[in-house]
């Protein structure tokens, strides 16, 4: 885990991961979040809607945005302050994502930074795209 | 160029997520709604990205209104 503190960042300091992603984290992600839409449950309801099969639900690869914030930049004294986001592209149980994102801006006054990320598919097809607003803690 | 004010009522509008507001130079947090912490660092945030300018805590903590933080934004802008 990352640790840096405010002095540590500068805009384009970046951080990136990979994640495999498994039909048992959709499973998971049922039970957790209560979305349990066939499009994320059923491979066949999810053909009939043109897919390969059941598509991941934003939310559950977007929970990898947490990941990036509070592991990797800025890490250990994260405190998120919130999230835009833009579901691109689906993805699906097999697929393997590469989460990235960079400091595009530091608010010096309040100590707050903005990241621009994305989660791009074993392709490189862009999946989705974030701007994360992180502040840093203390302690 | 649009003055100041007309520039940043789009800003004020999305931070404070109402399309219909509009702020004048008397206009503070005590007069618009959803004007909280937050949405203050927020508004800076975008203020200072949108005019390429940064302020200093100390001067943000000045600020009494929309005219105050024109008149800080205007004085910077003209030291470009």
């Amino acid at each position: 885990m990352n640790a840096y503190r405010w002095a540590d960042l500068a805009e384009g300091l970046s951080a990136e991961f990979e994640v495999e992603l498994t039909r048992a984290m959709l499973d998971d992600f049922v039970q957790l979040s209560g979305d349990d839409n066939p499009l994320h449950t059923d491979d066949e309801f999810a053909k009939r809607a043109g897919f390969a099969g059941v598509v991941a639900h934003g939310m559950l690869t977007s929970a990898l945005y947490s990941r990036l914030a509070g592991v990797h930049l800025p890490g250990k004294f994260c405190l998120l302050h919130g999230i835009d986001l833009e579901f691109v592209k689906p993805s699906f149980a097999g697929d393997r994502l590469r989460v990235s994102g960079k400091i595009i801006y530091l608010n010096q006054a309040y100590q707050r930074a903005e990241i621009k990320a994305q989660i791009q598919n074993g392709k490189g097809e862009l999946i989705s795209k974030a701007k994360i607003r992180v502040g840093l803690h203390e302690h | 160029m649009p003055d100041i004010l007309t520039q940043l009522q789009p800003i004020f509008r999305d931070v404070m997520d109402n399309p219909s507001l509009s702020v004048v130079r008397d206009s503070s947090a005590a007069t618009v709604s959803g004007w909280d912490s937050l949405a203050h660092i927020n508004l800076v945030s975008a203020i200072e990205q949108e005019f390429g300018i940064r302020f200093a805590l100390g001067e943000l903590e000045e600020l009494k209104n929309v005219g105050e933080m024109i008149d800080l934004m205007e004085k910077k802008l003209a030291t470009q």
